[in-house]
């Protein structure tokens, strides 16, 4: 590679180049496919011991945050590894990811030292937006529509009872989190194939 | 018309290539732009040190998996070197 280039064949190069670089991409499929059979399985678990005026379903949250973070670090690490390349993009989604953690943790703990708590309707809608964030910056329209779901079914779990509220929640977490990210993996195995 | 001169360190093309693939990037690994420009190890050391020396591109020397890990970036520099070169090229190639 060492003979001297023409302007027609270093314009070629840079485009080629440009595309090459575009196809490096990093797997964000795992986080939504984890997250979203954890958090329905948690909930789900919560609403069966509610029914039955059992307070031990709250342990299920306990569970599954703890046995989520470890797995989604185990797998960022992995990743990270695997990964050559780094995007500015995927500094923003970890850091958008980061800062709506912080959120939810910081308005958890506000919830419980008012002994008010957090609302179901309030953490899909903190929730709706690092996915609707995440499905534009990945131009991937199903978490984009997942996002809006998100305040969608939020907004309208505000005006209903604890036993919906659960059920929204579920149905988000399964039309925001668990479809679009199946969808997501498909596209990324498509695009690893190809 | 006369013609913009083509920056000397860019109009290479391994070098124009490494700089391509790290202008889409925030930073790539060695062996990324080894895999993607299809150089040689040796002749991709050589590239990147000139780039580096001429304050385009970043060098991170670590250690992943105990084994030497090289890190490369475009700097500002390098940026603007970048669109100078392609702003240069469009003046050859506009009729």
């Amino acid at each position: 590679m060492e003979r001297e280039l023409t302007p027609s064949e270093s314009l070629k190069l840079i485009e080629t180049m440009i595309g090459q670089a575009k196809q490096s991409f990093s797997r964000n499929s795992f986080y939504f496919l984890l997250w979203g059979v954890l958090l329905i399985v948690a909930m789900t678990v919560n609403y069966y011991f509610a029914a039955h005026s059992d307070p031990r379903g709250s342990w299920a949250w306990a569970v599954v945050g703890i046995g989520g973070g470890i797995a989604s670090w185990i797998y960022g690490a992995r990743e990270g590894k695997r990964q050559l390349s780094r995007t500015a993009m995927d500094r923003l989604m970890q850091w958008i990811w980061a800062g709506y953690l912080a959120t939810l943790f910081t308005m958890m703990i506000g919830g419980s030292a008012s002994g008010n708590g957090m609302s179901v309707g309030s953490i899909i809608v903190l929730t709706g937006l690092p996915t609707f964030i995440t499905g534009q910056l990945l131009r991937f329209k199903p978490l984009a529509f997942g996002g809006i779901l998100f305040w969608v079914l939020g907004t309208v779990s505000f005006f209903m009872g604890m036993q919906a509220q659960a059920l929204l929640y579920i149905a988000a977490m399964l039309f925001g989190y668990l479809i679009p990210g199946y969808l997501l993996k498909c596209q990324e195995d498509g695009l690893r194939t190809a | 018309m006369a013609f913009a001169p083509l920056d000397p360190v860019l109009h290479n093309q391994l070098r124009l290539a490494i700089v391509s693939l790290l202008v889409g990037l925030e930073s790539a690994d060695f062996n990324f732009l080894l895999e993607k420009t299809g150089a040689t190890r040796g002749n991709l050391s050589v590239q990147i040190t000139k780039l580096k020396d001429a304050g385009y591109v970043q060098v991170k020397k670590t250690f992943k998996d105990n084994y030497p890990n090289t890190r490369c970036s475009l700097s500002a520099k390098g940026v603007k070197a970048f669109e100078t070169y392609v702003q240069a090229l469009k003046g050859y190639l506009e009729p």
